[in-house]
């Protein structure tokens, strides 16, 4: 099952029966409520947390991206 | 979105980047197998594409991605406190920018000393922001993943 995950999360082709299911802004966090936190990784080295990240700052700006 | 962070940098802001998984995957970058892969295409945020925030990994899963809603550019503001307060499907600077200038008087007002201080209470909007569609600059990222992608994007939109 973790395997399909990985496999459908990492389509291998932009199909929109492939990246359609992933579009999904209507259901996510409401503005407001606690966040939620996730670990995450430095591309310099080493492992964090978005918790850590915006604890830091008055405001954290978090670009969600990729490559292509 | 770089300049922007440097520009916002001494009020406090931070910027990051955060890699998810390929949204448009072609024969130069490919779809993702590995977390060795992950940084490599990470790298090349960084070395091709001039990222110059701190750039993030998400979990090969995309563990945190999924749960903000998985849009492929999408902009998201948090507080200190751990509250988001900005969420955008897409990302635009000019957006972020009359985000953040908001916040941030926002802030100032609430650190005002009496009685010039102000009593805030947060309430929900929604509106629509407008931003520049590059197609030449689009179809050029594309074909630098490669012909695939080229072809699937124009495929999946036909």
């Amino acid at each position: 099952m973790a395997d399909d995950l990985l496999t459908r999360y990492n389509y291998d082709a932009f199909t929109p029966d492939k990246f359609t299911p992933w579009m999904n802004f209507d259901q996510s966090p409401a503005l407001g409520q606690a966040a939620l936190d996730f670990p995450l990784w430095l591309l310099a080295g080493g492992e964090t947390r978005l918790s850590a990240l915006w604890s830091q700052h008055t405001y954290l700006v978090v670009e969600f991206g990729s490559f292509t | 979105m770089n300049a922007l962070a440097d520009r916002y940098a001494a009020h406090g802001v931070g910027s990051i980047f955060l890699y998810t998984h390929e949204a448009h995957p072609g024969e130069n970058y490919p779809h993702l197998t590995s977390m060795t892969q992950k940084y490599a295409h990470a790298a090349a945020l960084r070395d091709v594409l001039g990222v110059t925030r701190p750039i993030l990994l998400d979990a090969l899963d995309g563990a945190c991605h999924r749960a903000y809603g998985s849009m492929p550019n999408m902009t998201w503001i948090f507080n200190q406190a751990g509250i988001p307060v900005y969420k955008s499907d897409w990302t635009d600077h000019h957006s972020v920018d009359n985000a953040l200038a908001y916040f941030l008087d926002v802030a100032e007002r609430r650190a005002q000393r009496a009685p010039a201080r102000q009593r805030l209470a947060p309430f929900r909007v929604e509106r629509l922001d407008y931003r520049n569609q590059d197609h030449a600059a689009f179809y050029e990222g594309l074909a630098r993943n490669g012909p695939k992608a080229v072809e699937e994007f124009r495929a999946a939109f036909r």
